[in-house]
């Protein structure tokens, strides 16, 4: 409970400007633990198991897993990810089909199947916890960029 | 020879001179009940995880991949030790997968999959042994533990909930169609899940060759 | 149009959040295509990845001042199009909201005090207060009693100006990069094998090789992209094999065909027992051997870079020797020949039929081996003799400085090789691999710099771990750290890095873009301006050199280092700095700042601002009046052309996707020491190791010997620590992406479950990682991505709330000074949390 507080108000602090307050703990991450101090560790969080697709930063950014991938086995034998995900398993799978970006060799011609060099899903594509953020990103859509852009536009001069 | 059989099969039918009908009936029947008894002990030992993995090759490459599935580490505890997948319960089924393991005892006789490489190299095999038998029982294992009558799809993910109705409820597919490799790491596919399925291959050399 | 700036645009979104939290609808919302080309063009810029050493070219796409996305770059060799899920994110990792926008000074009653609570200070107080402790120390104890620690991370022009103000400005020494902690013992390895740093071959080894070899790299998490090569080349060849060697199974071990888990430390037996069954083979490259190799026998014994009073210092017959003396092949056989397949089977805990496949692959002359390698080896307290001996077998084979056949050191840090190696930012080191101890090296710099002679000092500074410890000791009193956490990752926080920083006697200074653990430790901290906030350049492991332009403005005051550290030279004239009889001898400096010295010296300010891109802003030159990244550049340059370390020029480099130095005549070299490739190779000799004056590599025969601490009675378990895929080193940047903080939110005990389950834990169990230095407390994972054997447990260290290095060794590899981060032993203690 006394965690919960510090990082609450940690976080608060930096969200009224951080720098603007004299303060003894500035390391954010830490959530007000002195560094010398161990703080109590989270608990593990459960892993987003809810099938629903997040909104992508922006077009090129790989999806994220929105389900639970334990166990899920890529190595020399087999690729479990590919056993929904790939052309031929859409159909009974209804999940959505790896991008066709996926079938481009290193040389930027279609192959035949999924690109070896594609192989390792995880290495691009990760599963989400129910972890909450230690400190917010303030990166905002192209969408919002160009909203405030068209509005300035139409505004001030 | 001709003669023992003779003399044996008349010294069967020949009632007894010494011991009472009734001693005779009981004894028989106390002899049934340990012969019998002892016959199915030995073979529930046989049942065991303790005994599957009091050999190297299930210890070392098939149990340790089990460890860290949903089959025996999980929310609620209850887990499937090894003989709940790989033999039936049912008495006859029972015994004749018994009579079928004579043979993996050979193997262990003879180190078939003594060593870590063999095992990987045997791993097909031994899969698609176990995939055809769940196939065929229509993953009676599985239903053992798994009711469809039981399933409430309402706690299930959203996926697994739609894919168990249009599959597993239409009986359109069985456990094993979908759920390989996910008590044991799969074998070597061949990178079969870079390549088109068998079935379709099949096709096509089929519109080939007319 | 009016200029649209970064703070419009998070007014515009404090606004549209009020108005969507007040239900009022925002009409445009409506409209669900927008298609007019002045809005929906981007602005495409190409730009390094920030993070490891691989040097994955991004296109980044900007839009009024912000960053709006980021992709692999398709025309860049090095990813082709492609990221690992890091670089994909790249987009968000300024916009944590917690960026640092103006110095923090410790304060009490107006007043900088050590104990006191940072507060805003304007730049100008920021720099009088460091000018003061500066000028004290220097006048005081002189030029010993300040340092810098830099980074792998600095452009190639902040190492550059930051090594050029500390070395020839202040007259010390004391400057290291944190890449001591990460390249050391590759440099030193590459330095004894060969006499010139870095590798000889290059990333299109991974298209040609036969055999990959792993010595402790877990590349599919650590180099992800140059793993999408090695996949693509192995499942696209069904002849090519993989071979990986970790003391613990991850995720590499996905793609092994001969997996082998060793004994930490034993590596040194593998290696010699597979030089050994090369030679009792016949598979020795008699004729390349003959030609281009030497042999020599190595000092042994040599300690384990602990302070100089640790009993383990004092046991050793040759505490720090890099010595070694002639030998011939046949005593070379006699050496490694005690190393049989049994003995390391034994030793290492691998199967021996898996150690002698492993040995065919080196054997058999048909098959082209890719040897890869990166912590595992360097951070070890034989690293450098490690680095020795994966040359030692490639080099008996004559597998070398072809297509595929390439000893591959591979980095950590975007900039370990273009900077912190090649810049020579380390405290012995000078540009193009010179030294500070060789007085023709000196006067090299002396006379590139334009100074006088005898500026540069003569003595070897502090390296990265007896800084902490001089810290501690209150021998360094002034301390600037640059774009690095070294509080969350230097060894033995509690007993040598956090009392050298909070010692009384002290002044630290950290600049960095974020509140990290390493600035709460510091007396000032001075916001940084970070990756496309200003112009940079970036070396990758393969030698390629990239460059990017300033895209988007840095919050508030931020400033990059390198204008940090050029402004801060202005407070400092050569009469408060250098001693009399230098100037005495030099009447011309005399009264000058060092920044006149130093950057405003003819040279580096002779580009005129006219010279840089019109379309791209450019802070530092803007403040200075002159294109000074240019001039930095060209500078150091000097220093490598005609020395087989050529850099084209610096209107070349924004243009194109990096070249491979040496470039010579406007051509990349691929592959160094082999004729046809390497034009610095003398004709008609096939190959020439030029580094070594007889133009011979040398083959080193080194011994088993044992790691500083292992596991007893008390401590029982191997510790190792690492990296995850999704963060990147200390996790400054990678924990404010929220994604991949969600993805991997916290530092896990990884434990094998025999080990968990006999102490009565179990996964999720919360527990107290304890060493004779300091503990952490963390939760057990028994079935994750890696799996120790029993007796080993690995934590990574990206977590700023579970600082591992509570826990670590200081224990460095004698001769390169690099810190075992792999090895210590250590007990766990369940705790009830």
């Amino acid at each position: 409970m006394k965690r919960q507080t510090a990082l609450i108000a940690a976080i608060l602090a930096a969200a009224i400007g951080g720098a603007a307050l004299a303060q003894q703990s500035v390391a954010t991450l830490r959530g007000g633990t002195p560094l010398a101090d161990n703080a109590d560790p989270m608990v593990i969080p459960k892993v987003v198991n809810t099938d629903l697709r997040q909104v992508r930063n922006y077009p090129e950014q790989p999806p994220l897993i929105p389900h639970k991938i334990d166990g899920y086995q890529i190595d020399l034998n087999a690729n479990k990810c590919l056993t929904c995900h790939s052309r031929e398993a859409i159909e009974i799978s209804q999940a959505p089909m790896v991008s066709i970006t996926h079938f481009m060799s290193r040389d930027n011609q279609f192959l035949a199947s999924v690109t070896p060099r594609r192989y390792f899903c995880n290495q691009c594509h990760v599963a989400q916890t129910e972890a909450r953020p230690l400190v917010e990103n303030g990166f905002v859509d192209i969408d919002s960029v160009l909203e405030y852009v068209k509005n300035q536009q139409g505004g001030s001069d | 020879m001709l003669g023992f059989l003779r003399r044996t099969w008349g010294a069967v039918r020949r009632p007894s001179v010494h011991y009472s009908l009734g001693f005779l009936t009981m004894g028989g029947f106390v002899m049934g009940v340990v012969f019998w008894g002892g016959f199915n002990t030995a073979l529930e030992l046989t049942n065991t995880e303790t005994f599957c993995t009091g050999c190297h090759e299930m210890r070392d490459n098939v149990f340790v991949e089990l460890q860290p599935t949903i089959h025996y580490s999980n929310r609620s505890g209850v887990r499937a030790t090894c003989p709940d997948c790989h033999v039936p319960h049912e008495w006859t089924n029972k015994i004749a997968r018994k009579m079928q393991a004579s043979k993996e005892v050979w193997g262990k006789i003879f180190g078939t999959i003594n060593t870590r490489e063999k095992f990987l190299e045997k791993r097909l095999e031994l899969a698609q042994h176990e995939w055809a038998r769940l196939e065929a029982n229509d993953s009676l294992e599985c239903r053992n533990c798994h009711s469809a009558e039981s399933m409430d799809i309402t706690r299930q993910s959203t996926r697994a909930a739609e894919a168990h109705e249009r599959f597993l409820f239409t009986g359109e597919k069985t456990c094993i169609s979908c759920h390989k490799g996910i008590a044991h790491q799969l074998p070597d596919l061949g990178q079969a899940s870079l390549m088109a399925a068998p079935e379709a291959v099949a096709e096509l050399s089929g519109y080939l060759d007319q | 149009m009016t200029e649209v700036t970064r703070r419009d645009v998070i007014k515009a979104q404090a606004v549209a959040a009020a108005a969507a939290a007040a239900g009022i609808p925002i009409p445009a919302a409506a409209q669900n295509l927008i298609t007019e080309a002045e809005l929906t063009d981007l602005k495409w810029s190409k730009a390094p990845c920030r993070f490891c050493g691989t040097g994955c070219s991004i296109m980044v796409a900007t839009k009024a001042g912000r960053v709006v996305a980021t992709h692999g770059d398709a025309e860049a060799e090095v990813n082709r199009g492609l990221n690992c899920v890091k670089g994909y994110f790249l987009s968000k990792i300024m916009y944590g909201q917690d960026r640092l926008t103006q110095p923090l000074l410790r304060k009490r009653d107006g007043q900088y005090h050590k104990d006191g609570d940072f507060e805003p200070v304007s730049w100008d107080e920021a720099f009088d207060t460091m000018a003061e402790k500066w000028k004290k120390a220097l006048a005081e104890k002189g030029p010993g009693a300040i340092g810098m620690f830099g980074s792998g991370q600095w452009t190639v022009w902040e190492g550059y100006a930051a090594a050029k103000l500390m070395k020839a400005g202040f007259r010390s020494n004391n400057i290291d990069p944190n890449a001591r902690h990460c390249m050391a013992s590759a440099v030193g390895g590459f330095m004894r094998t060969f006499g010139i740093d870095e590798p000889m071959g290059c990333y299109d080894d991974f298209e040609n090789a036969d055999a990959f070899v792993l010595w402790g790299s877990n590349m599919a998490e650590m180099h992800p992209i140059l793993w999408t090569r090695l996949a693509d080349r192995r499942f696209s060849h069904s002849h090519v094999k993989v071979a990986v060697l970790s003391t613990f199974i991850h995720r590499s071990f996905d793609l092994a065909d001969i997996p082998a888990v060793f004994t930490p430390h034993t590596d040194l037996v593998i290696l010699n027992y597979i030089a050994n069954y090369i030679i009792q083979n016949g598979a020795v490259n008699e004729d390349f051997v003959s030609k281009h190799v030497n042999f020599r026998k190595g000092a042994t014994d040599i300690g384990y870079g602990l302070r100089d009073d640790h009993p383990l210092q004092q046991a050793a017959a040759n505490p720090n020797s890099g010595a070694s003396e002639e030998m011939t092949f046949e005593e070379f056989a006699e050496f490694v020949s005690e190393y049989t397949l049994e003995k390391a089977a034994e030793m290492s805990g691998v199967p021996a039929d898996t150690l002698e496949n492993i040995a065919k692959l080196y054997a058999d002359p048909e098959t082209k081996v890719m040897s890869l390698w990166t912590m595992g080896v360097n951070q070890h307290t034989r690293g450098v003799w490690v680095n020795n001996m994966i040359y030692n077998v490639h080099l008996l084979t004559g597998k070398i400085s072809q297509p595929g056949n390439s000893p591959f050191s591979l980095t950590g840090q975007p900039s370990a090789c273009g900077t912190a190696r090649e810049v020579g930012t380390f405290s012995h080191r000078l540009p193009a691999d010179m030294v500070v101890k060789n007085p023709e090296h000196r006067a090299i710099a002396e006379k590139i710099w334009q100074l006088p002679e005898g500026t540069v000092p003569d003595w070897n500074g502090a390296h990265a771990v007896v800084q902490n410890r001089k810290l501690k000791d209150g021998e360094i009193n002034c301390y600037w750290v640059q774009v690095n956490n070294n509080m969350q990752a230097a060894p033995n926080m509690m007993e040598e890095g956090l009392p050298g920083y909070r010692n009384p006697d002290n002044f630290i200074v950290v600049s960095d873009a974020y509140p990290t653990v390493t600035a709460e430790a510091a007396d000032l901290i001075l916001p940084a301006a970070m990756w496309v906030e200003k112009e940079g350049a970036y070396g990758n492991a393969e030698r390629r050199t990239q460059f990017w332009y300033q895209l988007v403005n840095a919050p508030g005051e931020s400033k990059s280092d390198m204008w940090q550290v050029v402004e801060f030279s202005k407070r400092f004239t050569t009469d408060e700095v250098w001693p009399a009889e230098i100037l005495d001898a030099n009447p011309e400096y005399k009264g000058k700042t060092l920044f006149e010295v130093l950057f405003a010296n003819g040279k580096v300010d002779q580009y005129e601002l006219t010279e840089k891109a019109k379309e791209y802003g450019n802070h530092e030159s803007e403040d200075f009046g002159f294109y000074i990244q240019k001039g930095l550049f060209e500078e150091y340059a000097e220093f490598g052309r005609g020395k087989a370390h050529d850099l084209a020029s610096f209107d070349t480099y924004h243009e194109i996707r990096g070249l491979r130095w040496p470039v010579v005549d406007g051509k990349e070299t691929q592959w160094r020491f082999k004729e046809g490739y390497d034009p610095y190779v003398t004709p008609g000799s096939d190959f020439e190791f030029y580094g070594k004056p007889d133009g011979k590599a040398v083959i080193f025969a080194l011994p088993f010997e044992p790691a500083a601490e292992s596991p007893d009675e008390e401590y029982p378990f191997w510790l190792t620590t690492g990296r995850v895929l999704e963060h990147w080193h200390s996790g400054s940047m990678t924990q404010r992406v929220p994604e991949l903080h969600k993805a991997v939110p916290d530092a896990l005990v990884y434990m094998h479950p025999d080990d968990a389950q006999a102490m009565g834990v179990r996964r999720g169990s919360a527990v107290k990682v304890e060493s004779r230095r300091g503990h952490i407390v963390s939760r057990v994972e028994t079935r994750g991505r890696n799996k120790p054997p029993k007796g080993l447990i690995f934590v990574p260290w990206f977590d700023a709330r579970q600082l591992i290095n509570k826990v670590t060794l200081d224990a460095t590899d004698p001769l390169s000074k690099q810190t075992d981060f792999k090895k210590c032993a250590v007990k766990i203690v369940p705790v009830g949390v």
